[in-house]
């Protein structure tokens, strides 16, 4: 899950991005409206955090042009502006939540998991895919009912896929949605991470349809029973 | 008509003052012109019968001839006894002939400067008692009658009487006739002055209604008189506004420069560990409550009082709305909004600043959604008595008579647990009690909390 940050003040971005990387997110970050719409604009993200009080170009401005350009994913605006007048324009501009500065970086990501959750059509914040369990809260894994543990990128790898559940992931859309926007994408490293989370999960939990990517088991498919 | 208190009172007393004296002076005058003209008349008249009566009269000579009345006397008056019109003629001290009018009565005459009549003829006038104690006039001239005879005095006088029975009816015609031109002027001069006066009546209407939130501003036609006036209160009405709104803008920068250093610190904090860090949180969070609590009541209390304000009720209500079915989309709330105005529900209008019946409404409407299990209901409508009554109720598990009176004192939450500013549904009380307004909670219909905010309608 690839998020975001559009924040000038350095400190909270700072908080913003470690509190976001801790949990299992990968995180962009841009410090003014120009920047963050460029952003926004041209990468898939899962989620973007969005300031309103951005120097160049103001938040409001940059979440409409987004939207105006066909740009749906969900948006979440944090702001010292916490009169319900700046509410309503924000959601009339087309976010999807609003949190008041100062606010709780606990809540914060509660309500971005949400967000990203509702998005992708997920009603529980567990994500449960047959014998694989994901609690997106704490960033765990279990299958039938025990712990695994997994590295940072496999864990965002695994994230993505169960988000598109029954959905074929190209390797180049997983690449996007796992790195950041200055690492140096190699596809071969996701067939890499791909090994690694089968080698713990079961070699049936990612199933690779030949020339188009990889998808999740089906919920209701047992494992024994896939290719 | 005095409706506008003393001016129009001071600007009548005054004409009523001068109309009144000018009318009793003029009155005085044309009694005094009239008097002396009728008085005159009555001289003429006294003489001309003096003439005739020396026409008529005739004398044998010598001192002691016998004088003797020829013809008639010009007036039968003279016959009739005490008529009130007589005769007397004298040689020197001594009567020689007199009226039969005078009966057995005679005339004292006066020996007093003669003065001329209005044909030069030296003559002597004055006033006499007559033989019934009535006033006379005595018109008396010296006539010889041949040039041998002895100066002798004619006298004839009448009474003045007659003067007064022609000159009281004169009297009472004027006075009448003055009082109605008075009464006239005074009533003429109270509609001047009330047609006169009626821009400012006009402009108190207008000020009333802008103070009523039915205008922003002082609308209508005013004479150039008080067309600066007008423009004078517009300007401060709009820089009042101005003002404000600078206030406002300045409160706002303070909050955004408090609130994001705060957060770094709080966030900072909750990552820590040990006393210091469980300190910079506690205080933190103080500091953040505080902050919210008294920025909230700096920009109400600099709103509130504000002359021609206004604001729409429906847009604001339709906006939070829209706005709260995306934050609870989640709880998949049904958000049911009924504004009964009168006609169109655009109709309903409050008399305040949009921000702040904003916030309220905002909170109020959050705190339902966050309660609420299915549905939330806003109802709007205008009061028996005129006022703005806004009803939010929620199915959730509401409050008991006793969590309703803490959840209204100022910076307490009942529930710590559930996210929010913590100051809510106290922070709607305040503002509603600056606006003279109110907020109370009661059981709703559907089975959760009922917030009503009663505050005062813009009407107009």
């Amino acid at each position: 899950m690839r998020i975001l940050v559009v924040e000038d003040d350095p400190g909270i971005a700072g908080q913003l991005v470690r509190a976001l990387e801790d949990g299992g997110y990968t995180v962009d970050q841009a410090s003014d409206g120009e920047e963050g719409y460029f952003l926004g604009d041209t990468e898939p993200y899962d989620a973007v955090v969005l300031d309103l009080g951005l120097p160049v170009l103001d938040g409001i401005t940059v979440l409409e042009r987004w939207r105006s350009d066909g740009k749906t994913m969900p948006v979440l605006i944090l702001t010292a502006r916490d009169r319900w007048r700046e509410k309503v324009a924000g959601f009339d501009a087309g976010a999807d939540d609003y949190v008041a500065k100062p606010f709780q970086m606990e809540e914060l990501l509660a309500r971005l998991r949400a967000l990203i959750r509702r998005s992708a059509g997920l009603a529980s914040a567990v994500i449960e895919c047959g014998p694989l369990a994901i609690d997106t809260r704490s960033a765990r894994v279990s299958l039938n009912g025990e712990q695994v543990k997994l590295t940072a990128h496999e864990y965002k790898l695994i994230v993505y896929l169960a988000h598109e559940r029954g959905r074929v992931v190209s390797r180049t859309e997983l690449t996007e949605h796992i790195y950041d926007q200055d690492f140096d994408r190699d596809s071969n490293t996701i067939e890499v991470f791909v090994g690694r989370l089968r080698r713990k999960l079961g070699n049936d939990v990612i199933v690779t349809e030949r020339g188009l990517g990889y998808r999740l088991i089906d919920a209701e498919t047992r494992p024994d029973d896939s290719a | 008509m005095l409706r506008i208190g003393t001016l129009t009172a001071r600007l009548v007393a005054v004409a009523v003052v001068w109309i009144g004296a000018a009318l009793v002076a003029g009155g005085f005058l044309l009694a005094a012109l009239f008097e002396a003209h009728v008085d005159r008349a009555f001289d003429r008249r006294l003489d001309t019968l003096l003439e005739a009566l020396v026409a008529v009269t005739d004398a044998d000579t010598g001192a002691k001839g016998v004088i003797r009345v020829l013809g008639p006397q010009g007036d039968p008056r003279f016959n009739q006894p005490y008529s009130g019109l007589y005769w007397q003629i004298n040689q020197g001290r001594k009567i020689r002939l007199a009226s039969r009018s005078l009966w057995d009565k005679t005339l004292t005459l006066k020996d007093v400067p003669a003065v001329s009549n209005t044909e030069g003829v030296p003559v002597r006038r004055y006033e006499a008692v007559g033989p019934r104690v009535q006033r006379l006039r005595v018109i008396e001239r010296d006539i010889t009658l041949d040039e041998a005879g002895p100066v002798l005095r004619y006298a004839v006088a009448g009474d003045l009487a007659q003067v007064d029975a022609e000159f009281r009816p004169f009297m009472v015609t004027l006075i009448w006739s003055l009082s109605v031109l008075g009464i006239g002027l005074i009533t003429a001069v109270m509609i001047q002055v009330y047609i006169g006066l009626r821009p400012l009546d006009h402009l108190r209407e207008a000020l009333g209604r802008v103070r009523a939130g039915g205008a922003e501003r002082l609308e209508g036609d005013f004479p150039s008189e008080v067309r600066p006036l007008v423009d004078e209160a517009n300007q401060l009405i709009s820089h009042i506004g101005e003002v404000v709104e600078r206030a406002r803008t300045h409160v706002g920068n303070l909050a955004h420069a408090l609130k994001t250093p705060l957060s770094v610190l709080a966030n900072e904090a909750d990552r820590g560990e040990g006393p210091l860090a469980e300190a910079v949180s506690r205080e933190t969070a103080a500091m953040q409550q505080r902050i919210d609590h008294h920025l909230a009541r700096a920009r109400t209390a600099a709103t509130a009082g504000v002359l021609g304000q206004r604001a729409e009720l429906a847009p604001v209500v339709d906006g939070l709305g829209r706005a709260l079915r995306k934050m609870y989309e989640d709880k998949g709330l049904a958000i049911e909004i009924i504004c009964n105005g009168e006609g169109p529900r655009g109709a309903l209008a409050f008399r305040g600043d949009a921000h702040d019946l904003e916030e309220m409404l905002g909170n109020l409407m959050e705190n339902a959604c966050k309660w609420a299990t299915t549905r939330v209901r806003i109802t709007a409508a205008p009061s028996a008595d005129g006022r703005l009554r806004i009803t939010v109720e929620d199915d959730g598990p509401g409050l008991k008579p006793d969590e309703r009176a803490v959840v209204l004192a100022r910076g307490k939450r009942l529930d710590e647990t559930v996210p929010g500013s913590g100051l809510g549904l106290a922070i709607v009380s305040e503002i509603a009690g600056l606006y003279d307004g109110g907020l109370s909670l009661d059981t709703a219909a559907l089975g959760g909390l009922s917030a009503t905010l009663d505050l005062p309608q813009a009407v107009g």
